[in-house]
């Protein structure tokens, strides 16, 4: 009774309180708007408001020769000291004859890697360049197939097209010298420079060596290669996106490296063991071919899977962060947009309503409110429970109606009513308090923490700063990991995964990317409530000793 | 007469943050009684209302503790919290709120609900006369409506003792006297207990049954005013307000000796006099007197002859003020 006196009292005040109201609803909605437009058009031209992003793509990538790095073991100094030309195998797999100096080339000599060449294709819309790969090595590119495609782009792998998403994104150019591609970026003639550095083949290729004991191993490099995305600071949306597109093919090539990484070790481990026991004699190697062959299994389509992600003009395709800008093309970009913008933003608003509600303990000690409500015949644990309970409906309240605020303004702009946080209500509710309970928590645990008011008001805003901007409520996106540390990704994941369900019965040929919207919010709602509980029980046994006089 | 307040050695040293502490509140010991307007007087930062938040469960006693109509407050708070209604020196109010809600609200934290509660609050809103500014925020009061307010909100659940730190501070004359005329009404109307905090001296005069004067954190006199100025004995007290000539020891010696009734001159106090509209500091001297009458011709005499400009003189009989000066040397300072 009392607990809901003090708890009302607190969303009463609050909401009385015009400077409040206008800091906790008129600056997020205007901000998600504003971006929103910025980013999703009005949804009804097919061409998005915000295409033909001039980009300036420089490719400074010197490529990278495996051999070069390859490090020999003592015996070999170099292949050809192979006491056998391996230009003179050549043995078939199905109906295809294959010189076996030509795979081993693949290997070690003449097959220069470069994935600058393959990002200023992607960005710049091109067909990527084939040449000396696997594919000209006579094995169908085809039968290459890679697995950490989903379905519905390997469907796509082989066919394609320079007509892809990005091309409408983006209006790119290639630039040789970087300094011009800045200066244009300056002089505005472009939005973004992409520089791909000299290095960045080399970094993101694993380096192989072979140790003592005659193995091949491999070591990636910690870092892959920095790619500089410079846009000009007036076009803060444009190179937003753009960074976000360059850093999801980085992403993948990363992952592609790891792979190639760990498949070449097996393989050339497997012949050394194959070689050493004795199963190939190297001298009569010749009249041993099905055995070479048996024993080279590994490098056939099979084994070169990794790589094959890597160079299949159709597989590269998927590198471009190419889920949301399908799902843009969807349904209302505008919606999309404002789910994972206005979610972020309401959330970052909603950070500073749970720290200064908190803080307000402080206001109240000066104005001898407080004062008064220890004087009452009330236990603190009553004034603390409902002084928690009100800033978590204050909070809750915030989001809800901001996010309610949110779908009123997606369903005008759009020009027809439209929920755009997805249909499962339940879970969007439940997604709503759990994020209550992590911003009120925070608060609580903020204020507790702080030894002064001073404290708060200079500390409380860099940690919501600092948590939005891993979160991404900047748009910014950094990489996951880092991302995870901060709720607001959590939320806004939950969120866009539940948005993003919805399409399901709209779209079934989007297959794939409903799947994987699809996924459950299970893992983001545990996250949020754990997080939230932790903050909340900490908070609230710092925060008792502010009640203290 | 029972006690409804009863105080042993109570004690308050704030720590303060570089390790220094001060002792704001040196071992009071206070006994109030039922049914009577008791005055806490004594000048700013004497200890006041440290005194009060100790006795209202506001602050915890370093040592001693206090006993409300049976209650220990150290021991069972909730108890002796219900017995008393609490009016703070500052407006304890919401200011996002109405007069209505601030009471409903602060009513519910009394346990209070429903008509009954609704109907106290209409009853309180006429008491302090605003009934028809009820809705109205509080933000929006001028400062002798918020003072009423303030009050009120202490009345809500009808104690049978209330505190009241400095309650008319800030406001117009009329105001006070509202205010004043309340606190005597709760007494006489109500048969409430009233503590009642000041520095000014003529309130304690008009309100007090008992007085207690503190001055650095210590009670250094209590009693009924008769009592305390039978202290002081049957001096009355000559107050010149002089020009900025400078008066000699040999003056001030001359004062003493010639006049034969006076006992004794103070020249220029530090403090000012606690008079209102007194302003800067005038420079002052006070003579103290058997027989104010007869003395006052003499030393204006003296001070003519000595070519000292006299601006105004003040004879004052014995009251709490000459109390003051009497234990302290010092005036009751605004
Ligand atoms: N929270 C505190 N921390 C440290 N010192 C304090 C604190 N509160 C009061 N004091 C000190 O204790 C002394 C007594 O203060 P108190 O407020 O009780 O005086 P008061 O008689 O009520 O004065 P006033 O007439 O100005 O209200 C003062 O010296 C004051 O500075
Ligand atoms: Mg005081």
């Amino acid at each position: 009774m009392k607990i809901l006196a003090i708890a009302w009292k607190e969303l009463y005040t609050t909401f009385r309180n015009r400077n409040l109201i206008l800091l906790m609803f008129a600056t997020p909605l205007v901000v998600s708007t504003i971006i929103g437009l910025a980013f999703g058009g009005d949804g009804d031209s097919d061409t998005p408001d915000f295409a033909n992003i001039p980009v300036a793509v420089v490719n400074l990538d010197e490529g990278f020769n495996l051999q070069d790095e390859i490090n020999l073991p003592a015996g070999i100094t170099n292949p050809d000291a192979l006491p056998f030309d391996p230009n003179d195998i050549v043995f078939t797999i199905g109906d295809t004859e294959i010189n076996l100096g030509e795979q081993l080339n693949l290997n070690f000599d003449g097959v220069s890697l470069n994935f600058g060449d393959q990002l200023a294709s992607i960005l710049l819309s091109q067909p990527i360049a084939i040449n000396n790969t696997v594919a000209s090595a006579g094995i169908d590119s085809t039968e290459i197939t890679c697995s950490l495609l989903d379905t519905a782009a390997e469907n796509s792998a082989g066919n394609f097209s320079s007509e892809s998403a990005l091309d409408e994104l983006l209006d790119a150019t290639a630039v040789a010298d970087p300094d011009v591609a800045r200066a244009g970026v300056e002089e505005g003639e472009y939005a973004v420079a992409v520089i791909i550095p000299q290095e960045f083949s080399r970094q993101l290729t694993p380096r192989f060596y072979f140790e003592d004991d005659g193995r091949l191993r491999s070591d990636l490099y910690s870092e892959a290669g920095a790619v500089e995305v410079y846009a000009n600071s007036g076009r803060a949306i444009s190179g937003a996106i753009v960074r976000s597109i360059v850093e999801g093919i980085v992403n993948q090539f990363g992952r592609v490296r790891v792979a190639l990484s760990a498949t070449l070790e097996t393989s050339v481990n497997s012949l050394i063991d194959s070689l050493e026991g004795g199963e190939i004699d190297v001298s009569g190697l010749v009249a041993d071919v099905p055995a070479v062959i048996a024993n080279l299994q590994p490098l056939t389509a099979d084994a070169l899977e990794p790589l094959g992600c890597l160079i299949t003009p159709g597989a590269s395709n998927i590198t471009v962060d190419q889920q949301p800008l399908d799902a843009l093309q969807e349904a209302s970009r505008f919606a999309r947009i404002t789910v994972a913008i206005g979610s972020s933003q309401a959330v970052f608003f909603a950070l500073f309503t749970g720290i200064f509600g908190m803080y307000s303990i402080y206001e109240e000690r000066q104005q001898w409110t407080l004062q008064r409500l220890i004087v009452s015949p009330t236990p603190r644990v009553y004034l603390l429970a409902g002084k928690l309970l009100g800033n978590l409906v204050v909070v809750f309240v915030q989001l809800l109606i901001l996010l309610s605020a949110l779908t009123l303004i997606a369903s005008i702009v759009i020009g027809e009513p439209t929920f755009v946080w997805g249909s499962n209500l339940a879970l969007i509710f439940l997604v709503i308090l759990a994020l209550a309970l992590c911003v009120s928590g925070l608060g609580v645990f903020v204020v507790g923490l702080a030894k002064t008011q001073e404290q708060v008001v200079l500390f409380g805003p860099m940690i919501n700063i600092t948590l939005a901007v891993l979160g991404g409520a900047f748009s910014f996106s950094l990489p996951e990991r880092v991302s995870q540390f901060s709720f607001i990704y959590w939320g806004v994941d939950a969120f866009t995964r539940l948005a993003s369900s919805q399409l399901d019965g709209a779209t079934s040929q989007q297959a794939g990317i409903v799947a994987l919207f699809n996924t459950d919010v299970a893992l983001n709602l545990l996250v949020l409530l754990g997080q939230g509980i932790a903050l909340f029980l900490v908070g609230a046994w710092l925060f008792k000793r502010r009640m203290e006089l | 007469m029972q006690a409804m307040v009863q105080t042993q050695n109570l004690r308050k040293t704030y720590k303060h943050a570089d390790g220094t502490s001060i002792e704001a509140v040196k071992g009071v010991d206070l006994e109030i009684h039922q049914g009577e307007i008791f005055s806490l007087l004594g000048p700013n930062g004497a200890g006041k209302t440290t005194t009060i938040s100790m006795i209202s469960g506001l602050l915890t006693p370093t040592t001693g503790d206090a006993v409300i109509g049976g209650y220990s407050i150290t021991k069972q708070p909730l108890e002796a919290k219900r017995l008393m209604g609490f009016v703070p020196q500052e407006i304890a109010l919401y200011p996002e709120l109405s007069a209505r809600q601030n009471l409903l609200f602060f009513g519910k934290m009394y346990a209070m609900g429903g008509k009954a509660l609704n109907q106290r609050v209409d009853e309180l809103l006429e008491f302090i006369d605003l009934a028809d500014r009820q809705n109205n925020r509080i933000d929006t009061f001028s400062g002798g409506m918020k003072r009423r307010v303030n009050i009120a909100v202490g009345l809500l659940h009808r104690p049978q003792l209330i505190y009241m730190d400095e309650p008319t501070v800030g406001i117009d004359p009329q105001s006070r006297r509202r205010i004043l005329d309340t606190v005597k009404q709760l007494r006489d109307e109500y048969g409430m207990t009233v503590l009642y905090t000041t520095h000014l001296m003529e309130e304690a005069q008009e309100l007090s049954d008992r007085v207690g004067i503190m001055d650095h954190g210590a009670i250094i006199a209590m009693g009924t005013q008769g009592e305390l100025t039978q202290q002081v004995g049957e001096e009355d007290r000559l107050e010149f307000t002089i020009g900025a000539q400078t008066v000699t020891d040999e003056l001030i010696e001359r004062i003493q000796n010639k006049a034969t009734a006076v006992t004794r001159v103070l020249y220029n106090p530090p403090e000012q006099l606690s008079e209102e509209g007194s302003e800067s500091t005038p420079a002052r001297l006070i003579a103290f007197a058997k027989r104010g009458r007869t003395a006052l011709p003499l030393i204006i005499q003296i001070l003519d002859a000595a070519g000292i400009e006299i601006q105004s003189v003040a004879v004052r009989e014995p009251d709490l003020e000459a109390v003051f000066l009497a234990l302290t040397g010092r005036a009751l300072r605004d």
